[in-house]
């Protein structure tokens, strides 16, 4: 056993060495694209479905939605066309038009109609959804599908409204009818019908849909049939090839013939792809300063940043003491030092948070404009700390805080230990604890599904969570106020359970200051732009008084592209830059090298 | 001469014969003093490495993933601590880890083994049953899955662990040897005076073994090493910014050591400790053959 460890480590090690010696020299095939999936890694084995988690479909290459969207930080409706060439919604977002690509057309030469369009929606209720969300009641659902004419389609929404509406149903990836129609079963819109009244046929009904799930999962087509501009030729477990779709309505913009995708099984693969100079582009990878400059390097290597809509945090568990005191909370942050912890960390995918919102920092510009320099800043400040710390009751005995009964407080900061970013910041934060008197450990968790199996068992005291997901001032905020929380939104009705059930770890209280943050978030759903301005404004106070969390550091989206074979990248802050390498193709941005 | 006090002259010379073998075992090959040295060093580094730097470590923010110099002869890490300051400190939790495997594999192998052996029929079968299902246990995912709900947090439950999953095919080496040796005149002897059970297996059958056990025991500590350490590399036990493992790891995924050079020294210090230590104990254990050996005693 203990050789079969140690073969193991070393196996590991080889592994990773082997890696680094091999592929030197790039690609240089011409017109082939080489890039990866940051989505995903491949498995041959899986099958070419995009309702397949694992699925060897590639988003932007040869799996296609209505519509791309920008993610831009303020506004989250804002899309560049996909299949849908344009589309018109009412103000309250109640009704959405589409309208497709007059010459779009499937890889086998079939036409793509509304009829694709809904069978897709079809196929998406079957797993559930935002807008494809069986139950009614639930919010932004959509009520009605119509197809209007075979280039035309109209979804309307159902009573309980939400403005993102539009987002998740230009989201909707659309599959041939032809391959994937037959999945659904002749009167499946019957059923859906059915399905949102109630009683005993609805209640069947809702179990016929959910439990075509699987099957759609699972569903294996004999070869890929896209509307993208690449389509699928084989996949092995080192890489995925696809080839142009000479059907593609928009073909004369796409500038590759051909695009490989490699498999890697960890960051430093991706590095050494990065340093032989075999991409053409990379998604967002955690890299540090010395690969970087490594990358750098490699003739062609460019790095382009910009932003992405993720941050980092320390959250409470309030269910625990000391955490369930603010003074505590408050005193932590007055003593991190989160210029130190992203330069240990992250120093060239992270920007030190500001304060704590809630809000990546750039987007808390547009939402907060000057009501955030009103905010506590909470820059590093060891009084003010010790103030809040005697505040809570916490002594000072021989330098070490301890609990208000004298009994030793150890601060256990806990994080996945595959997140290397997160081990490195949660050991700055316990160094700086440690130097201000704080006991204070890092405990790692085997991977990210245990941690947060865990975390949301509650086991932890403290861990580090990603949160400012948006755009979509909802999707921000939920992070914070949301299940993880305690309120449940279920079937339009939002209920708050108690610390410690059924997820609730942060176990923070259901009003603060006579403020109930988890029904301001849920009203951030239906609100117009304006009243959604106020209510984060008043979400990102309480955040910042409150600190259910210390927001640590705001990720930068650096990405890594290569001159060598092809140019025409998005520039720097391009919103572009959310998006994959197959949609810049789509929108004609990607030249080969040295063409006119 | 001097007589130690309540002991037989006899046993006094053979003792100093003892130790002139050992002397002459070791003046016989340098590399033998070598290996000692290394490990007596590692074992001051295991007991005093901790009191030899403040505790916490210091960090220079200034000096992230610094190249070796002078101050810092193996760089620093990605907060700017001393590389060779966590490897000296990281020795104790190697090494009592290491240590204690060992001790519970030999034991445990030894005292299975050896009743085994002797007794043989049914003692013997239900033995080597229970040592064949645990050399069928997979250590490693074993391991794995552990991980997930016991933490590791102490060098002795994480010795104790490998020691309980290590220990089968010590205890069939001993079960071998001892069937061997039953069977020799002065175990027959012994027999035939009526001795008791214990005291054949005690003193007449453990003693001849001692130097085979004592052999094994060293190896066991490079094997639990090899182990923990590679547990740490994978990422599966608790964070500890100077155990090797974890440095390993933090090197290898959080400094690119293996995509470029500003990690290097960071992954190369606890190599290097790891591949001192093992050669260190394996010249020991070099020299334990030559001095157990019976033709040298004989000398």
């Amino acid at each position: 056993m203990r050789r079969l460890a140690a073969i193991a480590a070393v196996a590991v090690i080889a592994t990773v060495t082997g890696t680094a010696c091999s592929g030197v020299g790039g690609s240089g095939e011409a017109g082939v694209y080489t890039t990866i999936d940051g989505a995903k890694q491949i498995d041959a084995t899986a099958p070419i479905n995009p309702f397949n988690p694992q699925g060897n479909t590639f988003l932007g290459y040869d799996a296609m939605s209505l519509a791309w969207p920008k993610n831009d930080p303020v506004d989250p409706n804002l899309f560049y066309p996909g299949i849908a060439q344009s589309w018109t919604t009412t103000p309250d977002q109640s009704q959405v038009v589409v309208h497709l690509q007059p010459n779009a057309k499937w890889s086998d030469g079939k036409p793509v109609t509304s009829e694709d369009v809904k069978t897709s929606i079809g196929l998406a209720y079957t797993q559930g959804g935002t807008a494809y969300a069986v139950d009614p009641k639930a919010a932004g659902a959509a009520a009605d599908v119509i197809v209007v004419d075979a280039h035309t389609l109209k979804v309307t929404q159902g009573a309980n409204k939400s403005n993102t509406f539009l987002r998740n149903v230009l989201s909707t990836v659309v599959v041939p009818a032809h391959v994937f129609g037959s999945l659904l079963p002749a009167d499946f819109w019957t059923q859906l019908k059915l399905a949102r009244g109630t009683g005993p046929a609805a209640e069947k009904a809702k179990a016929t849909i959910t439990g075509l799930a699987q099957k759609v999962i699972t569903f294996a087509p004999a070869k890929d049939v896209s509307a993208g501009p690449f389509v699928l030729e084989r996949v092995n477990p080192g890489e995925a090839l696809l080839v142009k779709n000479k059907h593609f309505w928009a073909s004369d913009k796409i500038a590759p013939k051909m695009v490989k995708v490699l498999n890697y099984t960890g960051n430093q693969q991706i590095w050494n792809y990065l340093i032989a100079g075999r991409l053409d582009s990379a998604p967002f990878t955690a890299t540090p300063s010395g690969v970087l400059n490594r990358i750098r390097q490699t003739d062609g290597n460019e790095v382009v940043k910009g932003f992405s809509p993720v941050a980092v945090s320390m959250a409470f568990n309030q269910t625990k003491a000391p955490y369930d005191n603010v003074h505590v909370r408050k005193a932590l942050a007055y003593l991190i030092d989160r210029s130190q912890v992203t330069k240990v960390a992250s120093p060239e995918g992270g920007t030190p948070s500001p304060t704590t919102t809630g809000i990546h920092s750039e987007s808390a510009k547009s939402w907060l404009g000057n009501s955030e320099n009103g905010l506590d800043q909470y820059k590093l400040d060891p009084a003010k700390a010790a103030q809040e710390l005697k505040a809570a009751g916490m002594k000072q005995v021989n330098g070490k805080w301890t609990m208000p009964d004298g009994s030793p407080w150890v601060v256990e900061l806990h994080v996945p230990a595959s997140f290397s970013d997160w081990v490195a910041a949660a050991k700055a934060i316990t160094s700086q604890l440690n130097d201000h008197g704080i006991q204070a450990s890092v405990l790692t968790s085997a991977d990210y599904t245990l941690y947060l199996d865990e975390l949301a068992a509650g086991k932890y005291d403290i861990g580090l969570w990603l949160m400012a997901l948006g755009p979509a001032p909802y999707n921000i905020y939920q992070r914070i106020y949301g299940s993880a929380n305690g309120w449940q939104l279920l079937a339009g009705n939002l209920t708050h359970v108690a610390p410690g059930t059924q997820g609730n770890w942060m176990g923070g209280p259901e009003t603060v200051d006579g403020v109930n943050p988890g029904a301001l978030t849920n009203q951030l759903n239906a609100a117009t732009p304006a009243q959604q301005k106020q209510i984060v404004g008043t979400l990102a106070t309480l955040t910042n008084q409150n600190l259910p969390m210390i927001q640590l550091y705001d990720y930068v989206n650096t990405q890594f592209v290569n001159d060598s074979r092809f140019t025409g990248w998005p520039p720097n802050d391009s919103d572009m830059l959310r998006l994959p390498a197959g949609v810049w193709m789509q929108l004609g941005l990607i030249k080969q090298q040295g063409a006119r | 001469m001097t007589v130690v006090e309540g002991m037989p002259p006899t046993t006094v010379t053979l003792r100093r014969n003892f130790w002139r073998g050992v002397g002459r075992v070791m003046r016989r090959k340098p590399s033998r003093m070598v290996g000692v040295g290394i490990v007596l060093v590692f074992v001051f580094m295991g007991i005093f490495g901790p009191l030899l730097y403040p505790n916490p470590l210091p960090r220079d923010d200034n000096a992230l993933y610094a190249s070796p110099s002078w101050a810092h002869p193996f760089g620093t890490d990605f907060e700017g601590t001393d590389v060779l300051a966590l490897v000296v400190t990281g020795t104790r939790y190697v090494l009592l880890a290491g240590l204690t495997t060992a001790v519970i594999t030999v034991a445990l192998g030894t005292v299975i083994g050896l009743l085994a052996g002797f007794h043989r029929g049914r003692w013997d079968t239900v033995l080597m049953r229970l040592t064949d299902l645990q050399l069928t246990i997979p250590g490693l995912p074993l391991l794995l899955v552990l991980s997930t709900v016991w933490k590791f947090t102490s060098p002795i439950e994480m010795g104790v662990v490998l020691g309980l999953l290590g220990w089968g095919g010590i205890a069939r080496a001993v079960r071998s040897q001892s069937l061997s040796l039953r069977e020799r005149g002065f175990i027959e002897a012994a027999k035939g005076l009526g001795l008791s059970t214990r005291h054949i297996i005690g003193r007449e059958l453990l003693p001849s073994m001692a130097p085979y056990i004592a052999m094994n025991m060293l190896i066991a500590v490079t094997g639990a090493i090899y182990a923990q350490v590679g547990l740490f590399f994978l990422g599966v036990l608790p964070f500890d910014a100077n155990n090797w493992g974890v440095m390993l790891n933090l090197s290898v995924f959080g400094g690119g050591a293996l995509s470029s050079t500003a990690a290097l020294p960071y992954l190369l210090a606890p190599l290097l400790a790891i591949l001192l230590l093992t050669l260190g104990i394996v010249l020991v254990v070099d020299a334990m053959d030559e001095i157990f050996n019976p033709r040298l005693r004989e000398e």
